[in-house]
């Protein structure tokens, strides 16, 4: 039973909820909790969502009323509909976050609704079914962030915003030359037409490169190894709320289209990207770890790792079998909620630091006077470097039978690698930022941050770790859903 | 004229990308524009393209392709915003920074 409107409402209610909180922007208390109010509403409408797609299969609105073909398709299958589920909780603790938060950037009356174009931009990317439309919400989704972390009290918000922001356009005009190109070569823009008809002939000339154009386009997304030199800086001086959500579910665009990539849109070349993606994800792997062991600023030291994280996430694609598929998706949600917690923690205890920075030469000794945030962030750590009872332990977990599966030894050996870097380095921002002794006497701010948004997210990935099974069974069949594009692609074209 | 498109897209792309690697950062946004410019010429040309005729007048085998069109009205307005936004930003660093060029912004090291 299909039901349209579900379909648009994760997408229209924090798209309507931006245009009320402009008028509203004299009133700022009014505005404040009248966003959350509307960010929660939207994330019961995509836990609604889920309940209905996993009750009655895919759900596809056709905007407009004209049928698939033709007009613009948004499409929810249990990947895309887990997806927004994930992102808009992440997006939900967010704005918690900034509530209780005291940066001068949270009361522009512009805050909280760029705050909620960001959520729509980033439901609409996972629910569209057509290129351009992808490309459209995707650069709602720049500019919003952009805009964010151009307010940023951090004087070189500037600077990062405008790095990011070009970079991005260049990305966006990738994905606009992958468009045209499939255009001439199949006629068509709507992905579910678009599969079928790369399916049928493969060897239009213009298909590998519209297909390498879109890679290039996902990679710079999610800041893989190569194309990563925007992420650190842009993650790094963004407000705390703000560079919580780039760093976990931002990134995940990127990994979603790969996802679709090599599962429904491009599958007669999946073999070669799924070479491609799994050396990629090595690189990731070693330079992330390597480069956050190194690192002296907690929120680089984060915003390097996820770039370790992403690579871990492009194995498991690039492995392709069912199991490691979904490994992938249970390590792209488990990532998500981690490393939104990590970072607010890391934010909030440098909103109690005397200078107001997250340098660990600033942090030294501050620890102390948040004993709960040092509670969190031990386990919130633990998670990042999956040991049990945390979901990082599940998702790593899967990763490691997937990989055993395949025999695929020489990755395996590099995974664990990454995977003790990233013990090294969660150790290393715990030990210096709640054991060692301050250098000399600090006087803490009164007041910082709260912490109950990180709590939250701790609790759910803890959650998550003890009670694993019919989180990872959604998975299970979201991606045999997701290896079967025959059923989805006539949905979207029938119906 | 499909020789002369071809062309035009090609030396615009070049041109485009050229200024884009420029120093100067006002130099590398002109390229940008101009970059997005190429590729809108490109996407127009990805239709059945036929000059001056305008789309479902007149002869049905003679039209252009609408979808083209309206894809290029879409990207032309979005990197408008989109310029718009960067131009706002490059005052704030030449303010903040007192230069234009990339090699003086860059303070965010570590």
């Amino acid at each position: 039973m299909n039901q349209p409107q579900w379909v648009l409402l994760p997408v229209i209610i924090p798209l309507a909820g931006a245009a009320v909180g402009l008028l509203l922007r004299h009133q700022r208390r009014v505005q404040a909790y009248g966003s959350l109010g509307v960010i929660l509403t939207a994330l019961a409408a995509s836990l609604f969502l889920l309940g209905r797609v996993y009750t009655y299969g895919p759900q596809v609105a056709q905007l407009g009323g004209w049928a698939a073909p033709y007009g613009i398709s948004l499409t929810a299958d249990l990947t895309a509909a887990l997806f927004v589920v994930m992102a808009q909780a992440v997006l939900s603790t967010g704005f918690i976050y900034a509530l209780g938060c005291n940066d001068r950037c949270s009361r522009f009356p512009t805050f909280y609704p760029l705050f909620l174009t960001l959520s729509t931009g980033l439901t609409g990317v996972f629910l569209t079914g057509d290129l351009f439309n992808l490309f459209v919400f995707a650069e709602l989704l720049v500019i919003s962030g952009a805009a964010l972390t151009a307010i940023s009290d951090d004087p070189l918000g500037l600077e990062a915003a405008y790095k990011y922001f070009l970079i991005s356009l260049l990305a966006s005009l990738f994905l606009l030359v992958a468009a045209g190109s499939l255009y001439v070569s199949y006629g068509t823009l709507n992905l579910a037409d678009l599969s079928a008809r790369i399916a049928a002939d493969p060897t239009r000339p213009l298909t590998g490169v519209a297909a390498a154009c879109l890679v290039v386009f996902f990679l710079v997304k999610s800041a893989v190894a190569p194309f990563h030199f925007w992420q650190p800086d842009f993650h790094t001086v963004s407000p705390t709320a703000v560079s919580a959500m780039l760093s976990s579910v931002v990134v995940k665009v990127g990994v979603y289209g790969l996802l679709r990539m090599t599962t429904l849109w491009f599958v007669p070349f999946a073999a070669e990207l799924r070479a491609f993606l799994i050396v990629a994800g090595l690189v990731g792997v070693i330079f992330g770890g390597l480069t956050a062991v190194g690192a002296q600023h907690a929120k680089r030291m984060l915003a390097y790792s996820t770039l370790g994280q992403i690579g871990f996430i492009l194995v498991g694609i690039g492995w392709g079998t069912p199991l490691a598929l979904t490994a992938a998706l249970v390590y792209i949600i488990n990532h998500s909620l981690i490393k939104s917690a990590l970072l607010m923690i890391a934010g909030a205890t440098a909103s109690r630091a005397p200078v107001k920075s997250a340098a660990f030469s600033a942090l030294r000794g501050v620890g102390k006077f948040t004993p709960l945030g040092g509670a969190l962030f031990l386990l919130g750590g633990l998670a990042l470097a999956g040991i049990p009872p945390t979901n990082g332990f599940i998702s790593k977990l899967t990763l490691l039978r997937s990989g055993l599966a395949l025999g695929d030894g020489w990755t395996l050996a590099g995974l664990a690698a990454g995977s003790l870097f990233s013990l090294v380095y969660v150790g290393r921002a715990y030990r210096n930022i709640w054991w060692l002794p301050a250098q000399g006497e600090i006087k803490p701010k009164a007041g910082g941050d709260r912490l109950l948004a990180p709590a939250v997210l701790v609790t759910l990935s803890l959650v998550l770790g003890i009670w694993a099974e019919p989180f990872v069974n959604l998975c299970l069949q979201a991606v045999a859903w997701m290896l079967n594009p025959a059923a989805y692609i006539a949905l979207v074209l029938g119906g | 004229m499909e020789l002369l498109t071809a062309l035009a897209i090609g030396l615009l792309f070049a041109f485009g990308l050229y200024q884009f690697l420029r120093r100067n950062l006002i130099r590398s946004a002109v390229g940008l524009i101009i970059l997005s410019n190429a590729i809108n010429l490109f996407l127009l040309s990805t239709g059945a393209y036929r000059g001056l005729v305008p789309a479902y007048v007149g002869d049905p085998l003679q039209h252009s392709d609408a979808l083209p069109q309206a894809l290029v009205l879409t990207a032309v307005v979005i990197s408008m915003g989109g310029f718009a936004f960067i131009t706002a930003m490059l005052s704030g660093i030449v303010h903040r920074y007192r230069s234009g060029d990339s090699d003086d912004v860059s303070q965010l090291k570590g």
